[in-house]
């Protein structure tokens, strides 16, 4: 019993920060159609800024604020600067096709070695605010730290930020309108370029909250994140790429599979059901399980 | 021109670069001939790229799991089966190539990013379950051995120079083979379907079999430049095909061009010249050790930037662009 309740709480916490993941991933690919690798990169190099401000200030909550913001503008300007550029130049052709994947993913590698430029590439830890350590319960020390617990509030608490931003504002009409139609929004006078850069902007903050929440209890170096693009990755084509209710539903299905299989069967099992369960989604339901509307494929 | 001529052409050019690389090896030190090795090894994994990419419109950021597969059936069958090492190429080749039409086939019906990321899953997850098979070695690995050359071929004939003529012959045929291939009906097939996915569906083409065969295809001649690679350093671990290999082979087809195999040779020597200029570069300018390991990266990426920025046909495109005007 207290194994199961431990998964659960597990399950949870890392969910929460695939959700984060997955979720920049879906922005972005909501207003560009682009899955922008270069996430993974942005988010280390944030957190890196985190790092920083952290060891200078001593405040954890400090470089959390400023890594996130720090995000925004970075991946505004990713948008502005670099995207843009390249779908201006490489607009036909095979090389159309695979432009965008190619640069984001060129980007990432000169985002890394930007780092290990600056920072070097010995590994680096980030103080958490609450223990990392197992919290004891009926006696019993479990996988579950203070620090999950705050992972899993922080990120309840952001996903209701963006909720309301999306719900209940005109900018979040504007988003989801531009994601949806993108020339039937221009004609109703929407600035569809501004809010696919602010949807960029928000993708960046995302990303970054969730390298600030990943790291403490890990180490941070040039290269720590690629595994949560990945999983962020599973978790958006769970969710079905386009919707971000899908992107948080199906970080938590990916977060239970992994933790329940590591926990219940072998921690050998993390990597296997990850894969296993994208290939089935892939050929079952390509859509993504918790897409309402018909999925694209392009 | 008609196809036959082109085709003995082609052939006696291949057999012409195959003597003229043969006579350069005697002539060349062992640092060269292990450099050249490298050159041809990566000249063919970019191949299977351009082959992929550039004719059927996939893309692939997994082609160092597939390597990887490859060179891991060419260390059982050497090592297990105590075949010979060319049947254990061979046997990297067909295995890697199955492996690919199983994995394209599920593959087919994704596009674009959908394709990339699972093939990304793919190259961060393989060589991690590769870990956890005994058989594979774990950690260390397995060992790698073509063997010594034969004696036939004289006291002089150095260990490297048999790796360079093992590397550049598979390489040079291979793709001799591919360049074949892709001018017949296939390649036709691939283009059409890269270009014009319905019109193509309309004219008959299986578009799901043939985007897994053109997948299968290509896994095939990476596991073979896998187990060319694995040669080279004489054995194969989880270690030795990172995700960043597949960067760097996706970044030498952009970078040579990938709408036509006449520049990988060009793109092999340039990954095998990248890390040399960059660690001399590094050294002259006394950088740290953060900054002499991040040159290499720095260096391919912005390559690769400035390339789809400025000239996105490639190295090779131009030559393409301009045969293309003369039809």
């Amino acid at each position: 019993m207290n194994q199961f309740i431990t998964a659960v709480l597990t399950s949870l916490s890392t969910g929460a920060i695939y959700a984060l993941m997955s979720i920049s991933l879906v922005l972005v690919w909501r207003s560009t159609r682009v899955i922008n690798f270069a996430q993974a990169a942005q988010a280390v190099l944030t957190t890196y800024i985190g790092y920083e401000v952290i060891t200078r200030s001593g405040s954890f909550w400090l470089g959390l604020i400023v890594a996130v913001i720090a995000g925004g503008i970075i991946g505004a300007g990713i948008d502005r600067l670099f995207m843009r550029q390249i779908f201006k130049r490489a607009s036909s052709g095979p090389i159309a096709m695979i432009a965008p994947v190619v640069a984001t993913t060129a980007l990432l590698g000169v985002i890394y070695s930007l780092i290990g430029f600056i920072w070097g590439i010995s590994y680096k830890t980030i103080e958490a605010p609450v223990s990392t350590n197992g919290l004891s319960i009926f006696g019993s020390v479990v996988a579950f730290s203070p620090f999950n617990l705050l992972v899993i509030i922080t990120v309840t608490l952001s996903m209701i930020v963006l909720t309301i931003l999306f719900q209940k504002t005109n900018i979040g009409l504007a988003l989801r309108a531009s994601a949806h139609a993108p020339e039937i929004s221009r004609l109703s006078g929407v600035k569809v370029d501004a809010v696919r850069t602010l949807g960029w902007a928000i993708a960046g903050g995302a990303g970054s909250l969730a390298g600030m929440l990943y790291i403490p209890g890990s180490y941070l170096y040039p290269n720590s994140m690629a595994v949560l693009l990945v999983f962020g990755f599973i978790a958006a084509v769970i969710g079905g790429l386009d919707s971000l209710f899908g992107a948080v539903a199906g970080a938590m299905v990916l977060g239970f599979a992994i933790n329940f299989s590591a926990s219940y069967i072998s921690y050998k099992l993390v990597f296997p059901t990850a894969f296993v369960i994208l290939i089935l989604v892939l050929l079952i339901k390509p859509n993504g399980i918790f897409s309402s509307s018909k999925g694209r494929r392009d | 021109m008609s196809k036959t001529i082109t085709a003995k052409k082609r052939l006696l050019a291949f057999l012409l670069l195959g003597w003229v690389l043969l006579i350069f090896s005697d002539r060349v030190g062992e640092l060269t001939q292990y450099r050249g090795a490298f050159v041809a090894t990566y000249a063919l994994a970019i191949a299977s790229i351009i082959l992929l990419t550039g004719y059927s419109g996939q893309l692939s950021l997994g082609h160092s799991a597939l390597m990887a597969v490859g060179a891991y059936a060419g260390a059982l069958t050497i090592n297990n089966l105590k075949l010979h090492p060319i049947i254990g190429l061979f046997a990297a080749a067909l295995v890697a190539g199955v492996f690919g039409l199983v994995f394209g086939y599920a593959a087919a019906r994704l596009s674009g990013p959908y394709l990339a990321g699972t093939t990304l899953a793919l190259a961060i997850s393989l060589p991690t379950i590769a870990n956890q098979f005994p058989i594979l070695g774990g950690e260390q690995g397995l060992l790698f051995d073509v063997g010594a050359p034969p004696a036939r071929l004289g006291e002089e004939f150095s260990q490297y120079q048999w790796f360079f003529w093992i590397s550049s012959l598979s390489a040079l045929i291979m793709i001799w083979l591919l360049a074949n291939l892709l001018n017949s009906r296939y390649g036709r097939e691939f283009r059409a379907l890269r270009d014009n996915p319905i019109a193509a569906q309309l004219a008959g083409i299986n578009t799901g079999l043939q985007k897994a065969m053109a997948f299968g295809l290509s896994a095939g001649i990476a596991g073979l430049s896998g187990g060319l690679l694995v040669m080279l350093i004489s054995g194969v671990s989880p270690s030795a095909f990172p995700l960043s290999l597949s960067f760097l082979l996706l970044a030498g087809a952009v970078i040579t061009g990938v709408y036509g195999l006449g520049g990988v040779m060009i793109g092999g020597v340039i990954l095998v010249a990248i890390p040399e200029i960059a660690e001399s570069v590094a050294i002259a300018l006394g950088g740290s050790e953060g900054f002499t390991i991040s040159l290499p990266d720095f260096i391919v990426g912005s390559l690769v930037i400035l390339t789809v920025l400025f000239t996105p046909y490639g190295i090779g495109g131009t030559l393409h662009k301009k045969k293309h005007n003369k039809h």
